[in-house]
């Protein structure tokens, strides 16, 4: 069988100037021209279907997920069959030669694909990835590491590759948000991922489709202060990204039976409710099997993980499996992987 | 009618005066007014402008104003800006409609259905 690539790529990139009276490290990023971007997601496959910025950050959403844009980093997650590794390259180009910031770290993570044969190069294998990272950053990031976070299950794990020029955690800059929750879900609940299909000559844009879906599935009360930016794809599937001050989230959705897949990913500090976002997110999707990766800023002591099992436990799931591993310069990941106590017997048959 | 030289403009407001005049314009002719509230810093922004000149070439009859945030900060706040861009739809001196985002099918559908609403 074969079908849409749910599990997205995700890079972060950080950048730094050296004059941090010039204003283009105020900025940053969101000057490049928008020529530039576009370029950027060519290299990689895919476009802009919608986009918003407030006074912090810039959110696109894109054919295949999602970009984020602050004045020092940029968060880029494609799914399907994109290359995103091919960003790399045009955005240090970029940085430096329109905006004289250079690359100062590089986070590079991944689930398992769901169809590995089906990626192109250099996602072809994560030692392609590694490899192909490995020759395209700069020489300075030399504190590397590349890593493969098991869970119980062999078609669950978690890659993760980190490389960054710092020997020791910089909490100088804003670590506003001291940790990223990146959640994977299979196997979605029927009923509940059917809402994310659309219907057939409903005449509205994919915006507006995308608006009644937010309402609809309840992901307009993950954060009822955030600004949503939503869309519906023809004939189905569904990209947001939430933005409230500096926090963002997003989620994607692949709906198809089969390999139906969901995503969320936010930052977080203490004064965001973890427990509830997550308990939102379970009762969205009702997954047969949960990942969910926490990254935590090196300087901080975190018990984030603690968190989830008991934000996501209460729900019917369980703990399966947790593995954690450290990054030089960049902090922790754990890695937990959930699924339901008991799964509903299945109703073929009955009326 | 005679088509001014601003038809099929993207009118950039500078200053509150300018601001003031287009706004008036607009309400005595009982034409549609698009307000882009835009940022010099936003990237989104920099992403829609293309599409928006387009869409003011195609519809002469709409006045499609632009007003940078930071320049006319009080217009901002007064119209409840905090995402760029924001699009106001604006009809005899009533907000009738609001589009935040760089979304250019749902801009673009909102104009067409306030102009055929006025034209009904």
């Amino acid at each position: 069988m074969s079908g849409f690539e749910g599990f997205e790529k995700r890079l972060e990139l950080h950048f730094f100037g050296d004059d941090p009276s010039n204003n283009m490290v105020k900025l940053g990023l969101r000057k490049l021209d928008f020529d530039c971007i576009q370029h950027t997601l060519e290299a990689v496959q895919c476009t802009v279907v919608s986009a918003v910025g407030n006074s912090y950050f810039d959110a696109y959403v894109l054919s295949e997920s999602s970009l984020f844009v602050y004045p020092t980093k940029i968060i880029i997650k494609t799914c399907g069959t994109t290359q995103l590794l091919k960003s790399i390259t045009p955005l240090i180009f970029f940085a430096q030669t329109h905006l004289n910031l250079t690359l100062s770290s590089c986070r590079y993570t991944r689930g398992s694909f769901i169809f590995p044969k089906a990626q192109p190069f250099p996602h072809t294998s994560f030692k392609d990835e590694v490899n192909y990272i490995e020759t395209t950053l700069p020489s300075n990031l030399c504190f590397r590491k590349a890593s493969i976070m098991p869970s119980k299950s062999s078609s669950h794990s978690w890659h993760v590759f980190t490389a960054t020029k710092f020997t020791a955690a910089t909490t100088t800059t804003t670590h506003n948000h001291p940790f990223t929750v990146e959640i994977c879900m299979t196997d979605l609940d029927r009923v509940l991922a059917g809402k994310f299909f659309r219907r057939p000559g409903d005449g509205k844009s994919g915006h507006s489709a995308g608006k009644e879906m937010t309402e609809l599935t309840g992901i307009g009360e993950i954060n009822e202060n955030a600004l949503v930016c939503d869309f519906a794809f023809d004939p189905c599937g569904y990209s947001m990204n939430g933005m409230d001050g500096d926090w963002y989230s997003t989620i994607h959705v692949t709906p198809e039976d089969g390999y139906s897949y969901a995503s969320f990913e936010c930052v977080g500090n203490d004064d965001v409710d973890i427990v509830h976002v997550l308990r939102k997110v379970v009762q969205i999707f009702r997954p047969g099997t949960i990942s969910v990766s926490t990254t935590t800023a090196a300087a901080t002591t975190s018990s984030v993980w603690r968190k989830v099992v008991g934000a996501v436990e209460p729900m019917g799931l369980k703990c399966r499996s947790c593995a954690m591993d450290q990054f030089p310069a960049e902090g922790s990941v754990v890695f937990q992987t959930f699924t339901p106590i008991r799964r509903k017997k299945c109703t073929l048959g009955r009326n | 009618m005679a088509g001014s030289s601003e038809e099929g403009q993207v009118i950039g407001c500078h200053t509150i005066e300018a601001w003031n005049d287009q706004l008036k314009k607009g309400n005595d002719n009982n034409k549609l007014i698009v307000v882009d509230f835009t940022a010099s810093w936003c990237g989104p922004c920099r992403f829609i402008a293309p599409f928006l000149a387009e869409l003011a070439k195609k519809f002469p009859n709409v006045t499609f104003i632009k007003v940078d945030v930071d320049e006319l900060k009080t217009v901002a706040q007064d119209w409840a800006v905090e995402a760029m861009p924001t699009f106001m739809f604006v009809k005899e001196g009533k907000i009738v409609g609001k589009v935040v985002g760089a979304k250019k099918e749902e801009l673009q559908q909102t104009i067409e259905k306030h102009v055929a609403a006025a034209s009904a």
